[in-house]
């Protein structure tokens, strides 16, 4: 394997997530790793769903398939937040999750009796969330469909302790109250590559909770504190309990927003967000255990990466590989032709 | 010369109202109507209070702002969130207008103290950032939290406030902060956040981020006729020909009323933001954008330094 080369800064966050690790497993983690397959535990389930377009009949179909072979979470009667990813909107380019999926997914929340459904994003590098949300399509979509739209920037926020004591620069993450009030919280990111991560999907996605008015735009203490490190407190923190990769139309090249459109054709879905994360990996033809952060949350047990750990239903993982062009520095990513 | 009126009285007070109406029994203002008490809107608030005429109105809000001042100085985000942030920008400009000069001159020491990130790049890193993203990480700004990448938003709303609460344009920090800015201009014209080129790419500029550095770079006295003036107000142009944000129009009247060049477009665009002022009197029901569109309509003095300005 093709090793990425380790930068001083790089060096030091491994070193303290080395230190990081026993304690935060102590501390009773969510996710079960090989071990937990090993004694007969039930493997993660993760729905890979053909899915051609955004015809919006078929997506809900779609969801409805998926959810029902992955042990969802309980609905009904639940405040459910919806959280897209939507780092820029250009007409030109496939950066947002497409607005007909989420719409589809609102209808299927309807469908199951959520008491409440919220729509919510903190954007990443422009903060110009009134402007985004019309472009993106999710100002009118939240009109039609009678859910609360909300900028997780400027919420109201609250101090949440992590629950790894030997967290880096995160011991304490401000979150938003919208995001610590839902009773589920859905990620629903879009397949692409990141310049900066190598693939952004659903750990990634989580970026967009932590609010800018505390922590700034570009989310810039989550870049010192390291990406992958960032991205395992943040999923540490806070819990997404299900998540759906919009892999219809995905992004590939110089992601997350200057890259070029790429179908995948499918859906990638499943309450586990790594074992959701490593398949839809799979599908780009990425080896999920060469990315940094999908590699350490495996190793502090936020779930599996491991193809024997999960259960995939639907589609055949090879069936769908469709190989994402990748980010010259990002090459060694590339998993190996079966 | 005195303010420039955009606003009918009517419609000016109905937006103080909405203010009013809506202010946290704490003295101060959340973004949304009953959202917590934060540095920002409420700062904002208070000088449209002021501005207004409303002094008397604004009072407990200034009493609630004084309650965010830490021992350092230091305004963060809230009375409980003391480290310092970017949203001391308004309490500086809100201390000096309404007089509270003890808490003006700290807050300015530690603006001007600031520390961003600028000096801990190593000489590999910045040439990395240089070579990346096309900008020189060694520039002193302002960063949205102490220590972190200096951006353009930040340096620029601290550009503004200290100008306007009496700091001389020649000032070193706020020359580096102008440089920061022009050094971080994209190049087809205009800004975003901070990154004008990832990689192989140039970066779009967004309207947000060019109506505040433009309004930072007049506010200032950088020159109207140098190029990158000249192409962020190119920019600005073709982004109002098109679908706007109440606060990226706000901001852009200010920017077209820190240079001549602004002049020709600020009645329309003046007549753009009026027109989005909601019958209760409020801009999308939002305290900061209501005080922010108020304070561009009406009285811009109160962020930008008394000067003559196009009508």
């Amino acid at each position: 394997m093709t090793e990425r080369p380790i930068t001083r800064r790089a060096a030091l966050i491994r070193a303290l997530e080395i230190s990081a690790v026993p304690a935060f497993i102590a501390a009773g983690c969510r996710g079960r790793g090989k071990e937990g397959a090993a004694a007969g535990r039930q493997p993660l389930q993760v729905a890979l769903v053909p899915c051609p377009d955004y015809d919006p009949e078929r997506l809900l179909e779609a969801i409805r398939s998926g959810w029902a072979s992955t042990r969802p979470p309980e609905i009904r009667g639940r405040r459910v937040l919806v959280k897209p990813n939507m780092v820029d909107v250009s007409a030109d380019r496939p950066i947002h999750t497409d607005p007909r999926l989420v719409e589809a997914l609102i209808l299927h929340l309807v469908d199951l009796g959520a008491s409440e459904i919220v729509l919510a994003e903190g954007t990443s590098h422009n903060r110009d969330s009134e402007w985004l949300f019309r472009r993106s399509g999710y100002e009118a979509l939240a009109k039609r469909t009678g859910i609360l739209l909300v900028d997780l920037n400027y919420d109201d926020l609250r101090p949440v302790k992590n629950v790894n004591p030997r967290a880096t620069l995160l011991r304490e993450l401000y979150l938003p109250e919208n995001v610590l009030s839902a009773d589920v919280l859905i990620s629903l990111p879009k397949m692409k590559t990141h310049k900066l991560a190598g693939i952004t999907l659903s750990l990634k996605n989580m970026f967009g909770v932590v609010p800018g008015m505390k922590y700034g735009w570009p989310k810039n203490t989550l870049h010192w504190n390291g990406i992958p490190m960032s991205i395992c407190e943040i999923n540490g923190t806070v819990k997404s309990h299900y998540s759906i990769v919009d892999g219809v139309v995905g992004m590939e090249g110089h992601g997350p927003i200057m890259g070029s459109a790429r179908t995948a054709a499918v859906l990638v879905m499943g309450a586990n967000a790594l074992a959701v994360d490593a398949t839809a990996a799979r599908v780009m033809g990425v080896d999920p255990g060469r990315v940094d952060y999908l590699a350490m949350a495996h190793r502090i047990k936020l779930g599996s990466l491991n193809p024997e750990d999960i259960a995939v239903s639907g589609e055949k993982v090879e069936r769908a590989r469709k190989d994402f062009v990748l980010d010259p520095e990002y090459a060694y990513l590339r998993a190996p032709n079966v | 010369m005195g303010p420039i009126k955009t606003m009918s009285r009517y419609s000016a007070l109905q937006a103080l109202d909405f203010i009013k109406a809506r202010r946290n029994p704490d003295g101060g203002w959340g973004y949304r109507p009953g959202g917590r008490s934060l540095v920002e809107p409420t700062a904002l608030c208070l000088l449209a209070l002021h501005s207004g005429g409303e002094g008397t109105a604004a009072a407990p809000g200034l009493d609630f702002l004084k309650t965010c001042v830490a021992e350092t100085g230091s305004v963060g985000i809230a009375p409980t969130e003391r480290e310092g942030s970017w949203m001391a920008y308004g309490a500086l400009l809100a201390f000096h207008e309404l007089g509270a000069a003890a808490e003006e001159r700290r807050l300015t020491d530690w603006v001007l103290n600031f520390e961003d990130a600028s000096g801990r790049f190593s000489p590999e890193e910045l040439s990395s950032i240089a070579a990346l993203f096309h900008y020189d990480a060694s520039i002193r700004g302002w960063s949205w939290t102490p220590g972190m990448t200096a951006w353009v938003e930040p340096t620029a709303l601290f550009v503004i406030a200290l100008v306007r609460t009496g700091t001389p344009s020649t000032q070193e920090r706020i020359r580096s902060g102008v440089s920061l800015i022009l050094d971080r201009k994209v190049r087809s014209g205009g800004w975003n956040f901070g990154n004008p080129f990832s990689k192989s790419f140039e970066l779009e500029a967004t309207l947000m981020s060019t109506a505040l550095a433009l309004a930072a770079l007049g506010a200032a006295g950088y020159p109207g006729d140098r190029p990158a003036v000249g192409q962020g107000f190119a920019f600005l142009g073709r982004a109002l020909a098109g679908d706007v944000s109440t606060a990226s129009l706000a901001w852009s009247l200010f920017a077209l009323r820190a240079f001549p060049a602004g002049a020709s477009i600020v009645p329309e665009t003046a007549a753009r933001l009026s027109g989005l002022q909601a019958e209760n009197g409020g801009f999308r029901d939002n305290l900061f954008e209501t005080a922010l569109a108020t304070l561009a309509l009406e009285h811009p003095d109160a962020l930008l330094p008394r000067r003559e300005r196009p009508r």
